[in-house]
Protein backbone atom coordinates (compact mmCIF):
# COMPACT_ATOMS: atom_id res chain seq x y z
CA UNK A 1 0.00 0.00 0.00
CA UNK A 2 2.48 2.42 1.21
CA UNK A 3 5.03 1.29 -2.08
CA UNK A 4 1.43 1.97 -4.55
CA UNK A 5 1.33 5.34 -2.69
CA UNK A 6 5.44 6.25 -2.71
CA UNK A 7 5.19 5.21 -6.84
CA UNK A 8 1.90 6.88 -7.65
CA UNK A 9 3.69 10.01 -6.21
CA UNK A 10 6.77 9.06 -7.85
CA UNK A 11 4.62 8.95 -11.34
CA UNK A 12 2.88 12.04 -10.58
CA UNK A 13 5.77 14.42 -10.23
CA UNK A 14 7.54 12.60 -13.55
CA UNK A 15 4.49 13.61 -15.23
CA UNK A 16 4.59 17.18 -13.71
CA UNK A 17 7.82 17.23 -14.84
CA UNK A 18 7.31 16.59 -19.05
CA UNK A 19 5.88 18.62 -21.09
CA UNK A 20 2.96 16.49 -21.89
CA UNK A 21 1.54 13.83 -19.08
CA UNK A 22 2.42 9.72 -19.73
CA UNK A 23 -0.48 8.15 -19.42
CA UNK A 24 -0.07 4.45 -18.98
CA UNK A 25 -2.58 2.25 -21.24
CA UNK A 26 -5.57 1.03 -19.84
CA UNK A 27 -6.22 -2.43 -22.70
CA UNK A 28 -9.69 -3.14 -20.96
CA UNK A 29 -10.67 0.26 -21.86
CA UNK A 30 -9.40 0.62 -25.12
CA UNK A 31 -11.15 -2.79 -26.24
CA UNK A 32 -14.14 -1.50 -24.78
CA UNK A 33 -14.13 2.13 -26.88
CA UNK A 34 -13.33 -0.32 -29.67
CA UNK A 35 -16.25 -2.24 -29.56
CA UNK A 36 -18.25 1.16 -29.45
CA UNK A 37 -16.25 3.14 -32.14
CA UNK A 38 -13.67 1.72 -34.22
CA UNK A 39 -14.38 -2.18 -34.54
CA UNK A 40 -17.60 -1.50 -37.46
CA UNK A 41 -14.89 -0.35 -39.88
CA UNK A 42 -11.44 -1.52 -38.64
CA UNK A 43 -12.26 -4.56 -37.15
CA UNK A 44 -12.25 -6.29 -33.13
CA UNK A 45 -7.85 -6.59 -34.11
CA UNK A 46 -7.53 -3.22 -36.42
CA UNK A 47 -6.83 -6.45 -39.37
CA UNK A 48 -9.67 -4.84 -41.55
CA UNK A 49 -10.82 -7.26 -44.18
CA UNK A 50 -12.29 -4.34 -45.88
CA UNK A 51 -9.96 -2.17 -48.34
CA UNK A 52 -11.76 0.41 -48.20
CA UNK A 53 -10.64 1.19 -43.84
CA UNK A 54 -6.72 0.80 -42.91
CA UNK A 55 -4.86 -1.97 -41.29
CA UNK A 56 -4.19 -0.88 -37.84
CA UNK A 57 -2.93 -4.22 -36.30
CA UNK A 58 0.34 -3.99 -35.22
CA UNK A 59 0.79 -0.62 -36.34
CA UNK A 60 3.28 1.61 -34.58
CA UNK A 61 1.25 3.34 -31.20
CA UNK A 62 3.11 6.96 -31.47
CA UNK A 63 1.81 6.92 -35.13
CA UNK A 64 -1.43 5.46 -34.44
CA UNK A 65 -1.71 8.71 -31.48
CA UNK A 66 -0.63 11.02 -33.88
CA UNK A 67 -2.97 10.01 -36.38
CA UNK A 68 -6.15 10.63 -34.15
CA UNK A 69 -4.62 13.30 -32.67
CA UNK A 70 -4.64 14.94 -35.85
CA UNK A 71 -8.60 13.92 -36.87
CA UNK A 72 -9.32 15.32 -33.05
CA UNK A 73 -7.60 18.47 -34.21
CA UNK A 74 -8.94 18.37 -37.69
CA UNK A 75 -5.25 18.82 -39.21
CA UNK A 76 -6.22 15.51 -41.03
CA UNK A 77 -9.69 15.56 -42.45
CA UNK A 78 -11.72 12.65 -42.79
CA UNK A 79 -15.40 13.12 -42.58
CA UNK A 80 -16.14 9.90 -40.47
CA UNK A 81 -12.50 9.68 -38.25
CA UNK A 82 -12.96 13.48 -37.73
CA UNK A 83 -16.56 12.85 -36.22
CA UNK A 84 -15.13 9.88 -33.87
CA UNK A 85 -12.03 11.34 -32.94
CA UNK A 86 -13.65 14.80 -31.60
CA UNK A 87 -14.85 12.31 -29.18
CA UNK A 88 -11.81 10.79 -27.69
CA UNK A 89 -10.05 11.58 -24.56
CA UNK A 90 -6.25 11.75 -24.84
CA UNK A 91 -6.30 8.95 -22.29
CA UNK A 92 -8.53 7.12 -25.18
CA UNK A 93 -6.49 7.86 -27.49
CA UNK A 94 -3.27 6.20 -25.66
CA UNK A 95 -5.29 3.68 -24.77
CA UNK A 96 -6.35 2.80 -28.29
CA UNK A 97 -2.72 3.68 -30.01
CA UNK A 98 -1.32 0.95 -27.44
CA UNK A 99 -4.36 -1.82 -28.23
CA UNK A 100 -3.88 -1.74 -32.34
CA UNK A 101 -0.12 -1.76 -31.66
CA UNK A 102 -0.35 -5.05 -29.84
CA UNK A 103 -2.95 -6.81 -32.16
CA UNK A 104 -1.63 -9.78 -34.43
CA UNK A 105 -0.01 -8.28 -37.31
CA UNK A 106 -0.18 -8.35 -40.41
CA UNK A 107 1.51 -4.89 -40.93
CA UNK A 108 5.17 -5.20 -41.53
CA UNK A 109 7.93 -2.87 -42.57
CA UNK A 110 8.80 -3.81 -46.79
CA UNK A 111 12.10 -2.91 -47.75
CA UNK B 1 -21.99 11.82 -74.67
CA UNK B 2 -18.89 13.67 -74.57
CA UNK B 3 -19.15 14.51 -71.15
CA UNK B 4 -19.74 11.15 -70.21
CA UNK B 5 -16.48 10.36 -71.74
CA UNK B 6 -14.81 13.08 -69.92
CA UNK B 7 -16.21 12.11 -67.14
CA UNK B 8 -14.91 8.44 -67.68
CA UNK B 9 -11.33 9.42 -68.65
CA UNK B 10 -11.30 11.44 -65.03
CA UNK B 11 -12.01 8.40 -62.92
CA UNK B 12 -10.32 6.18 -64.36
CA UNK B 13 -7.53 4.67 -62.30
CA UNK B 14 -4.69 2.50 -63.47
CA UNK B 15 -3.87 -0.91 -62.18
CA UNK B 16 -1.11 -1.05 -60.25
CA UNK B 17 1.93 -3.33 -60.72
CA UNK B 18 3.68 -4.35 -57.89
CA UNK B 19 6.80 -5.44 -59.68
CA UNK B 20 6.90 -1.45 -61.58
CA UNK B 21 6.10 -0.52 -57.70
CA UNK B 22 9.19 -2.37 -55.96
CA UNK B 23 11.43 -0.26 -58.67
CA UNK B 24 9.63 3.23 -57.28
CA UNK B 25 10.33 2.88 -54.18
CA UNK B 26 13.45 4.76 -53.56
CA UNK B 27 11.92 7.96 -52.27
CA UNK B 28 10.31 5.56 -49.87
CA UNK B 29 12.56 3.17 -48.62
CA UNK B 30 14.93 5.48 -46.25
CA UNK B 31 12.10 5.89 -43.87
CA UNK B 32 9.65 3.33 -44.28
CA UNK B 33 12.27 -0.04 -45.29
CA UNK B 34 13.30 0.59 -42.02
CA UNK B 35 12.02 -0.91 -39.27
CA UNK B 36 11.08 1.54 -36.43
CA UNK B 37 12.69 4.24 -38.51
CA UNK B 38 11.22 7.91 -36.94
CA UNK B 39 10.85 11.04 -38.16
CA UNK B 40 12.06 13.96 -36.26
CA UNK B 41 10.17 16.83 -37.38
CA UNK B 42 7.46 18.18 -36.68
CA UNK B 43 7.95 16.34 -34.11
CA UNK B 44 9.29 12.44 -33.49
CA UNK B 45 7.12 9.48 -33.91
CA UNK B 46 7.48 6.59 -35.94
CA UNK B 47 7.06 5.97 -39.93
CA UNK B 48 4.34 4.28 -40.35
CA UNK B 49 4.59 0.64 -41.62
CA UNK B 50 3.26 -0.20 -45.00
CA UNK B 51 3.27 -3.67 -45.98
CA UNK B 52 0.16 -5.85 -46.10
CA UNK B 53 -2.08 -2.14 -45.88
CA UNK B 54 -4.81 -1.98 -48.00
CA UNK B 55 -3.92 -0.67 -51.43
CA UNK B 56 -6.54 1.46 -51.98
CA UNK B 57 -5.83 3.17 -48.27
CA UNK B 58 -2.20 3.90 -49.78
CA UNK B 59 -3.24 5.10 -53.06
CA UNK B 60 -5.96 7.43 -51.03
CA UNK B 61 -3.15 8.54 -48.92
CA UNK B 62 -0.62 9.46 -51.57
CA UNK B 63 -3.46 11.30 -53.17
CA UNK B 64 -4.30 13.65 -50.51
CA UNK B 65 -0.75 14.03 -49.84
CA UNK B 66 -0.25 15.14 -53.90
CA UNK B 67 -3.67 17.14 -53.00
CA UNK B 68 -2.52 19.02 -50.47
CA UNK B 69 -5.06 17.79 -48.12
CA UNK B 70 -2.23 16.23 -45.65
CA UNK B 71 0.09 17.78 -44.14
CA UNK B 72 3.48 16.36 -43.10
CA UNK B 73 5.86 17.53 -45.06
CA UNK B 74 8.73 15.26 -46.63
CA UNK B 75 5.71 13.31 -48.02
CA UNK B 76 3.78 15.83 -50.13
CA UNK B 77 6.62 16.73 -51.52
CA UNK B 78 7.52 13.19 -52.54
CA UNK B 79 3.83 12.58 -53.39
CA UNK B 80 4.34 15.56 -55.76
CA UNK B 81 6.81 13.98 -58.15
CA UNK B 82 4.77 10.79 -58.40
CA UNK B 83 1.99 10.32 -61.16
CA UNK B 84 -1.14 8.56 -60.50
CA UNK B 85 0.63 5.16 -62.12
CA UNK B 86 3.49 5.77 -59.78
CA UNK B 87 0.69 5.52 -57.09
CA UNK B 88 -1.17 2.90 -58.34
CA UNK B 89 2.37 0.77 -58.44
CA UNK B 90 3.73 1.60 -55.13
CA UNK B 91 0.28 0.80 -53.15
CA UNK B 92 0.17 -2.99 -55.46
CA UNK B 93 3.95 -3.14 -54.34
CA UNK B 94 3.34 -2.48 -50.72
CA UNK B 95 0.06 -3.73 -50.05
CA UNK B 96 1.19 -7.20 -51.50
CA UNK B 97 4.57 -6.69 -48.90
CA UNK B 98 7.59 -9.30 -49.94
CA UNK B 99 9.93 -10.65 -47.22
CA UNK B 100 7.01 -11.11 -44.51
CA UNK B 101 3.33 -11.89 -46.48
CA UNK B 102 3.77 -15.71 -45.64
CA UNK B 103 4.39 -14.92 -41.83
CA UNK B 104 0.41 -13.15 -41.73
Amino acid sequence: MMNTTRISILLAAVSALACTPVLAADMAAAQAKVKEVCQACHGLDGNSQSPDYPRLGGQHADYLARALHEYKSGARKNAIMNGFAATLSDQDIDNLAAYFAAQPQVLHTNP
Amino acid sequence: MAVATTCAAQTATPTGDAARGKDKTRLCEGCHGIDGWRVAYPEIYSVPKLGGQHAAYIEKALHEYKDGERSFPTMRAIAATLSDQDIADLAAYYSHGSTKTSAK
